[in-house]
């Protein structure tokens, strides 16, 4: 595990200022250590040594001391307040990088499950991060700040105790590197031992209901007892192991601070040293010590964030698929043909689509049938450049007699420019119902008579006379929400207005009643007589007759046990 | 009371209280040597000065050291002692909520009802051991070494004590008061924009494609940028107070410090003290402000445990839920009674005077499969639990023949009726004991046969050891269909008279769900059970004698035409 990764630093904006604030505010607080252990030293060591310390003497000793105080409130006050600041900034950027990411990687990433992943990260393994920011970030630069210069000052003070703390601190990193290793075999054996029987008990405690269910509750109890105190026995041993190297770690520093102590101690008793220098050493010797501790304290903290980002960094190397460079034909006029495509199913030995062909020509209505998991999903992902065939090919010919031009080279935004999907879900985004069919959040959307035309010849007038607010109803994230159908027909709607000329629409009806799905029948009828392309996923038979042609998608996978 | 969740929930560790005070000891010993620590050496230094003869100082140079190797040693020992109180703490925890919650009356109600609450319990378990360590401890270790430590700078300057102990004082409260604002502020605002974070990302995850096509992507983002800039200032207001008791530490230290130079520089002028002694006051007390630092974390986690805390007590009650007054005398009859399954007048519902279903009337016969539809919502699942007896009418009664099966012991209960929730637990054991639970004496074969007959036979062979296969925890090994299959195979082995299956065709394909329906009706029959299927696809239901629809808190009988 690195320290600090170079990445979080190259990715995190918020990270950098951050980490500069952080080391000068680490530079503050070694000076301001300093000179307070050298007033104190001094008002102390003149009492000490019989020296006549005068009321002037010791009032500038004191208004002194109380601007060092000062000095170290308002770093304290400074680095806390800003930490979890730019913990927070930092998240934000990494989660935005990972979203956008996520987003260029399309539904096949999702498919192959990298998307839950992501999601896990963006919503909570990254907060993780901010323990790393604002606990262990600031001690790790503490460390390269702090110590040094203090162990410097010292050497100014009293040479022979530099050399001494000189010497013993690299004993710490390299007793807990040693401890680490040889223990590493074994502790992880524990650990395995310890997760394994924590889960086995958390299993039965949750799934105490369907034991109850079934009348099997009283049975267990005597083994969730026994697994709890294996558990206990194998955490204990686990954890008498981990806290060596925190122990040889606090062993390490506070006698080592005893070291300088009886050395100073030894030698002015010899009359080789001045009594204000030998205090001074007392008093700096330990905070040379205290980021180390400090450090190892939030040490196994911070391997929760570092591990969080190293998911983030791992996630943003994944290659996206590359985008077409050529401007999209017309789609008035052109043809799409899909030639032989096959797509591999993600992580799984068949292929759905498989061999799919069919040509598209302008102002068709075809409908993609066939059983669940036959890819009829994918196929209309693969038609809309977001997912690449395995094998084959869909071309598109430009109406003019031009050379047929392979999906892949087009670019992604010209083709989407002319196309309008509504997925089986559509999304609302937070705003409301007029935002939503308009897709314009600016807070300033009119309704104009096209809007009005399209929400009737999608049949969503209806739903939205029987919104709270009508148009105005806030939807989305915090709104309230639209069912299914509901958000179809908005979906259906935004066609409508929009009047891109390939149409995509997938299960349409999927969850609507019979009259509804009548009216939503006749709308797709009504996007044929518009001259516009339509291409249907349906399951239903209703809707597959609404079609002018339909091609049925087949997959390779083992059949469903099916009669 | 606030507190009082908390000193529940630690009552349910039965807190050892000896090993609890050797932790604080320990504890208390570390602190003590890293203030001893100080104080020696300042000592041993200003009296080294005065070049004694090297024999008077020897006391203190084996002192010094001694502490020295005092404090490492005892942390240790302190964080071992007080892992293994907070660690047989929650053993014991774990277990009484078992056992409380196993032999909770079986009405418990909270026990069904809190899927996510059981969820997480193993987390808010682990919050609780943490208050031991890391709330609990760190604080009495505070006490005892404020004290001690004024009472030890006291011993040469009382007056410089007071001021230790004042300035001690004000860090130790005034730390845990602004970790406590903090804390508030955090679950008041943070937490509700981090929870918009989440779910605008979560949006656009889940909508890419989508919002890429349709070019809303801009905007999407745009949104998420809003609600971070939410977070961010949510963020700056809860790192106000806990700055603030960062630098209230810094503050108490530098008035220690002054507060104890002008004091002793006054006594030592007074000839009240040594110049040894001089260096002791100023430098000793500086020590004792690391362990009294360590409260705001303390309080923190007090804070943080006190949720997790009121929830596990609310589930150990909930197992322990007495009896509503003039219910039926405990479970007695141990026998399976025979005769028709029958629901007269029933209401249920989980909070009492909110009935999510009333006035069912419904009949059920060895030997017959009904259905029971409704949209999601209306109480299907309810009203399954309590035909299963698993929680008690508010109105009317569940009987089998003449007997309540209120009147039964689990064991006969669950002979009688046995229901297979859609949630129904997935066991981290192996594929065999998954389906045993519901029926002991299964052999292998049988269990191969079954698994065949739900269809998953390729499955199994993909299985690396078959039915000795272990699955995972939560079953997140196995897919949605897989899962449903394996608990339809559940239904299948079981020998109760009554079976009800609660949604058995979800997350599969529309005509496997329906073929496999269809299946379960045939074997309940042959085996002369009675079956009810409950499903929001009332095409899946065909082959019942009867249908009932829920619909609206009722229940009508449509019947089959």
């Amino acid at each position: 595990m690195k320290p600090l990764d170079p990445r979080l630093i190259k990715h995190a904006r918020a990270a950098r200022s951050y980490i500069v604030l952080t080391a000068v505010l680490g530079v503050i607080m070694s000076v301001a250590v300093v000179f307070q252990a050298l007033v104190v030293a001094r008002l102390v060591g003149t009492l000490a040594s019989g020296g006549e310390l005068t009321a002037k003497a010791l009032k500038n000793g004191l208004i002194i001391l109380a601007v060092i105080v000062a000095v170290r409130v308002a770093v304290a006050w400074v680095q806390e307040r800003f930490a979890h600041r730019a913990a927070t900034n930092t998240i934000a950027e990494l989660r935005g990088a990972v979203i956008r990411h996520v987003v260029a990687l399309g539904p096949r990433f999702e498919a192959e499950g990298g998307a839950a992943k992501a999601a896990q990260l963006v919503t909570r393994g990254l907060d993780a991060l901010d323990a790393y920011f604002a606990r262990y970030l600031p001690q790790l630069l503490m460390v390269v700040t702090v110590t040094p210069i203090l162990l410097v000052v010292a050497g100014f003070v009293d040479w022979v105790s530099a050399i001494i703390m000189f010497a013993t601190i690299p004993l710490i990193p390299i007793f807990m590197i040693l401890i680490g290793r040889l223990t590493e075999a074994y502790s992880a054996r524990r650990l395995k031992t310890m997760a394994h029987l924590g889960a086995q008990v958390m299993d039965l405690i949750t799934g105490l209901p369907t034991l109850k269910a079934l009348g099997r509750e009283h049975g267990p109890a005597g083994r969730v007892r026994e697994l709890s105190q294996a558990h206990q026995k194998a955490t204990f041993g686990t954890v008498k192991i981990a806290f060596l190297s925190g122990a040889a770690l606090e062993l390490i520093a506070t006698l080592s601070v005893a070291l300088v102590a009886v050395s100073v101690g030894l030698r002015l008793q010899a009359g080789h040293m001045a009594l204000v220098d030998g205090l001074a050493i007392i008093m700096i010797a330990p905070e040379i010590y205290l980021p180390l501790r400090n450090v190892g304290a939030h040490f196994h903290a911070s391997a929760n964030g570092v591990a969080a980002s190293n998911r983030v960094f791992d996630l943003l190397a994944v290659p996206a698929p590359a985008d077409g460079t050529r401007a999209a034909p017309d789609l008035t006029k052109a043809s799409i043909v899909f030639d032989n495509v096959s797509v591999q199913a993600p992580g799984r030995d068949y292929q759905a689509p498989t061999g799919l062909s069919f040509r598209l020509p302008p102002g068709s209505l075809m409908a993609l049938t066939g059983p669940n998991g036959a890819g009829k999903s994918t196929a209309a992902a693969v038609l809309l450049g977001l997912t690449a065939p395995t094998e084959g090919r869909v071309l598109v010919e430009p109406g003019d007699g031009g050379e047929p031009i392979d999906l892949a080279q087009i670019d992604r935004r010209s083709w989407w420019e002319q196309i309008a999907w509504a997925p089986q879900r559509p999304v609302l985004l937070p705003g409301t119902v007029l935002e939503n069919l308009l897709e314009s959040y600016d807070g300033e959307a009119e309704l104009t008579p096209e809007a009005e035309a399209a929400a009737r010849a999608a049949s969503f007038s209806e739903v939205v006379a029987e919104l709270p607010s009508g148009w105005r109803t806030p939807v989305g994230q915090g709104g309230i929400g639209l069912s299914v159908g509901q958000r179809q027909r908005l979906a259906l709607a935004r066609v409508f207005l929009r009047g891109e000329p390939l149409v995509i629409l997938d299960e349409p009806t999927a969850h609507l009643d019979a009259a509804t799905e009548a009216q939503i029948l006749e709308s797709i009828t009504e996007l044929g007589r518009q001259g516009r392309t339509v291409l249907l996923v349906a399951h239903r038979p209703a809707l597959v007759s609404q079609a002018h042609t339909s091609v049925a998608v087949e997959s390779t996978a083992f059949s469903e046990a099916t009669p | 009371m606030r507190g009082r969740p908390l000193v529940r929930a630690i009552r349910l560790t039965g807190l050892n209280i000896g090993q609890l005070a050797a932790a604080v000891f320990f504890g208390a010993l570390t602190q003590a040597a890293s203030v001893a620590l100080a104080g020696a050496s300042a000592w041993l230094i200003v009296r080294a000065s005065q070049m004694p003869p090297v024999l008077s100082l020897q006391v203190a140079v084996v002192g010094v050291r001694a502490f020295g190797i005092t404090r490492g040693v005892s942390r240790y020992i302190e964080r071992l002692t007080a892992h293994r109180v907070a660690l047989s703490g929650m053993t014991n925890l774990r277990v009484q909520l078992y056992e409380r919650m196993a032999s909770g009356s079986g009405t418990g109600a909270a026990t069904f009802k809190r899927g996510d609450v059981l969820a997480r319990v193993g987390a808010d378990i682990d919050d609780v051991g943490d208050l031991v360590v890391r709330g609990i401890i760190p604080a009495l270790v505070a006490a005892v070494l404020m004290i001690g430590s004024s009472l030890a700078v006291a011993a040469f300057l009382p007056l410089a004590g007071l001021a230790v102990f004042v300035c001690l004082s004000v860090v130790a409260v005034g730390g845990p008061l602004a970790t406590f604002r903090a804390a508030r502020i955090s679950e008041l605002m943070a937490s509700a924009a981090r929870s918009e974070v989440s779910a605008a990302s979560l949006g656009i995850i889940e909508n890419a494609s989508e919002l890429r096509v349709s070019g809303q992507l801009g905007p999407a983002m745009e949104a998420l940028k809003t609600h971070e800039e939410q977070l961010t200032k949510a963020t700056d207001a809860v790192a106000r107070p806990s700055a603030f008791a960062n630098a209230l530490t810094e503050a108490g230290v530098g008035l220690a410090l002054i507060s104890t130079l002008i004091l002793s520089a006054m006594a030592w002028r007074a000839g009240a003290l040594t110049a040894p002694e001089v260096a002791v006051i100023v430098l000793m007390p500086l020590a004792a402000f690391e362990s009294v630092a360590g409260l705001s974390a303390a309080a923190a986690q007090v804070y943080k445990s006190r949720a997790a805390a009121t929830r596990i007590v609310a589930l150990a009650d909930a197992g322990h839920s007495p009896a509503p007054v003039g219910a039926a005398p405990a479970p007695a009859i141990r026998q399976a009674p025979d005769g028709v399954l029958e629901a007269k007048n029933l209401s249920v519902g989980w909070q009492e005077d909110r009935p999510v279903v009333q006035g069912v009337a419904l009949t059920l016969a060895p030997g017959q499969a009904i259905g029971l539809v409704g949209r999601s919502g209306a109480g299907k699942t309810t009203l399954l639990t309590a035909l299963a007896g698993l929680i008690e009418p508010q109105a009317g009664s569940v009987t089998v023949g003449d007997t309540s099966l209120g009147n039964l012991t689990s064991e006969a209960r669950a002979g009688t009726v046995a229901f297979i929730a859609e949630d129904a637990h997935i066991f981290a054991t192996t594929v065999l004991e998954n389906l045993r639970v519901a029926n002991g004496s299964l052999s292998e074969d049988e269990a191969v046969a079954v698994l065949r007959q739900v269809g998953l036979d390729h499955w199994l062979e993909g299985l690396p050891d078959g039915i000795g296969t272990l699955l995972g925890s939560g079953a997140d090994t196995i897919s949605g269909g897989e899962r449903r299959r394996l608990l339809l195979a559940r239904a299948l082995v079981s020998q109760a008279r009554y079976i009800l299956l609660d949604e058995p065709a979800e997350h599969l394909d529309p005509a496997a769900g329906k073929h496999l329906t269809a299946q379960l009706i045939a074997a309940a029959r042959a085996a002369g059970r009675g079956l009810l299927v409950v499903s929001h696809q009332e095409d899946t239901l065909a082959g019942t004698d009867h249908v009932y629809r829920v619909d609206e808190a009722t229940m009508t009988s449509t019947g089959r035409t």
